[in-house]
């Protein structure tokens, strides 16, 4: 008995070793499907059954009470999410931050790329100093922010006074979601200096040199030169920035948890207040819902520009 | 390429003002961290002071002591890092070397795992684990961060095989190694750097996760960040503990991502991007 028991996973072993490479044995699934099967499996139990669940959330109201009971209520979530001024009020919020941030870290990863992109001596130490911000947890960059502007205490609410502003800046709905645009701004830009110098070191010297000698002053170098050629790089970063934006929603977590006055309560904090603080699963699953569609939106786009790159070379 | 001596100054203090403002916070709460309370909440700065180890001692002993959240995290943290590096490498492999019909559906698949919503994933998973009983448990913390790094190591490490010829491992092949040997002897020696930074960056992942502890863990799994914000009471906040445990949650990642500062472009843009 014992014998058979050891035997048969050696032979089914010798089975997989001989289908990869023989055509003539070929198994269905094959070598590398036997590779990817464990990840498959965890991933369908991980993703799968967690997106049909929240599928069937959205129909249901959902009851925590002695186990966990759905109640079918047909498109009842929906529709109330349809007519929901306060969620739309979080969307309009998400877009404002989400072309804030974004916008902001672009542009201004871009000039300290093009900025770094000169150094010649040194630019392995000075990368290292201007990356830090991105190792760092982002419910600590938001305690951080919270230290360095508190009213009474803080420094750069300190600076700020020097310059006349006195107030609490997490205290006003304006000065609040300008501060946590600016904690994810400090976050993420040296992602952009990253992946836009990566961009940079590419161009092609030559093509910079002909430029030079033609004439090209460096903003019209800049403009018909550098941009066009790394425009691929910027957008992949753009890409990868998007879908993180919707994802992380620590910094504004713990600094103004969506306040004052619901001025920083974008989706994700409505999300988790609708269904960890009210336990309304249901209505909770149909943002979630919203917000998956934007992602496999985004992502989408991103893997077309990614096999379009791999077309090209 | 020279430019004017004057552009050349300005284009040095921006950078010294682009260091300045990625640095200072950092360093604001190291100096924090080593001062007393009344220091570390003075009205007026204080830049120059007797560095105490105060803040850290009260944070390892007495009653609200931080070992098992440290304990947590590091588990957590080093658990899903692990796995997910183990099962992305072989997965990836899979994944770059496969001919299968569906291998385009499959690795959208992958990233639109790795980029779902936090917010939207962890609603279902905290019923699911619920009815498992895997909440509060470490067990459960890891197969949520696994959630994440597992698709994003199978993602990036099939980009890190991609960057191998399939020739190399066709030789091997030739030369009677089994499919298994040619990717244990051929590709994946020639895949360290990428191994060890899927390996990195699933830890930051997970070693600075919130969203997903705050739902998940309680108790007895509760990590660092948790630890953190739990400083932050309605009767104020103990800046000095906490900009100690800034410290502690900060320094080591910012250690392991240097350490694989070369290949960071190609892992924080999911492949897209190879470096120098």
């Amino acid at each position: 008995m014992s014998a058979t028991r050891t035997d048969a996973p050696a032979k089914r072993a010798a089975v997989v070793r001989a289908s990869g490479g023989n055509p003539r044995r070929k198994e269905r699934i094959g070598f590398t499907g036997w590779l990817m099967a464990p990840s498959v499996g965890l991933l369908g139990l991980l993703s799968i059954v967690p997106l049909v669940a929240l599928i069937a959330m959205s129909f249901s109201r959902v009851r925590l009470l002695g186990g966990v009971r759905f109640e079918w209520v047909g498109l009842d979530n929906w529709a109330r999410a349809l007519g929901d001024p306060e969620l739309w009020k979080s969307w309009g919020l998400t877009i404002g931050y989400f072309l804030g941030t974004l916008g902001v870290e672009m542009a201004l990863g871009l000039a300290i790329a093009l900025l770094i992109s000169r150094v010649t001596r040194g630019r392995g130490p000075l990368m290292v100093l201007v990356l830090l911000p991105m190792f760092v947890a982002p419910s600590i960059v938001g305690l951080l922010g919270r230290y360095l502007v508190d009213p009474t205490f803080g420094l750069y609410a300190w600076f700020l006074r020097g310059f006349g502003f006195g107030g609490d800046v997490l205290g006003n709905p304006t000065t609040a979601f300008l501060a946590v645009t600016l904690m994810d701004v400090w976050e993420w830009t040296p992602l952009i200096v990253l992946i836009a110098l990566a961009g940079l070191t590419s161009v092609n010297p030559s093509v910079l040199e002909a430029a030079a000698l033609d004439g090209a002053g460096s903003w019209a170098t800049l403009r018909h030169v550098i941009l066009p050629s790394i425009s691929g790089i910027l957008l992949v970063a753009l890409l990868i920035r998007s879908m993180d934006a919707v994802r992380y929603f620590d910094i504004i977590t713990v600094t103004t948890n969506g306040g004052p006055a619901d001025a920083t309560k974008i989706v994700p904090l409505r999300l988790f207040e609708t269904g960890f603080r009210f336990f309304d699963l249901g209505y909770a699953a149909v943002i979630g819902l919203m917000m998956l569609a934007v992602t496999i939106a985004v992502a989408r786009l991103f893997v077309r520009l990614l096999n379009g790159k791999a077309a090209q070379s | 390429m020279k430019s004017p001596l004057a552009l050349r100054v300005l284009g040095t203090a921006a950078l010294a003002a682009v260091v300045l403002w990625t640095v200072v916070p950092l360093i604001w709460m190291l100096m924090g961290s080593f001062k007393s309370t009344a220091q570390v909440t003075s009205p007026d700065p204080v830049f120059f002071f007797l560095p105490t180890l105060e803040n850290y001692v009260r944070l390892f002993t007495g009653a609200n002591n931080l070992s098992p959240y440290l304990l947590h995290s590091v588990v957590a943290a080093v658990g899903s890092s692990v796995i997910a590096t183990v099962l992305g490498t072989l997965g990836g492999y899979g994944l770059s070397r496969t001919k299968m019909k569906g291998k385009a559906s499959l690795s959208f698949w992958f990233i639109s795992t790795r980029m779902a919503p936090i917010a939207a994933v962890v609603l279902p998973l905290f019923l699911m684990f619920r009815l498992a009983g895997l909440v509060d448990t470490l067990p459960g913390l890891i197969l949520a961060y696994l959630s994440f790094n597992l698709p994003f190591a199978v993602w990036i490490m099939s980009a890190f095989f991609d960057g191998v010829p399939p020739s190399l491992e066709e030789s091997a092949r030739v030369a009677g190694c089994t499919p298994w040997q040619a990717f244990w002897h051929v590709a994946l020696p020639l895949s360290k750097a990428g191994l060890v930074t899927t390996a990195v960056l699933c830890l930051v992942f997970a070693w600075n996760d919130y969203a997903f502890a705050t739902i998940i863990s309680g108790p007895n799994s509760q990590t660092l960040p948790i630890a953190a914000t739990q400083l932050v009471t309605q009767t104020g906040v103990d800046w000095g503990q906490l900009t100690a445990i800034g410290t502690i949650v900060v320094l080591p990642m910012i250690l392991a991502g240097i350490a694989v500062r070369r290949w960071l472009v190609t892992g924080m843009t999911l492949g897209a991007v190879t470096g120098e």
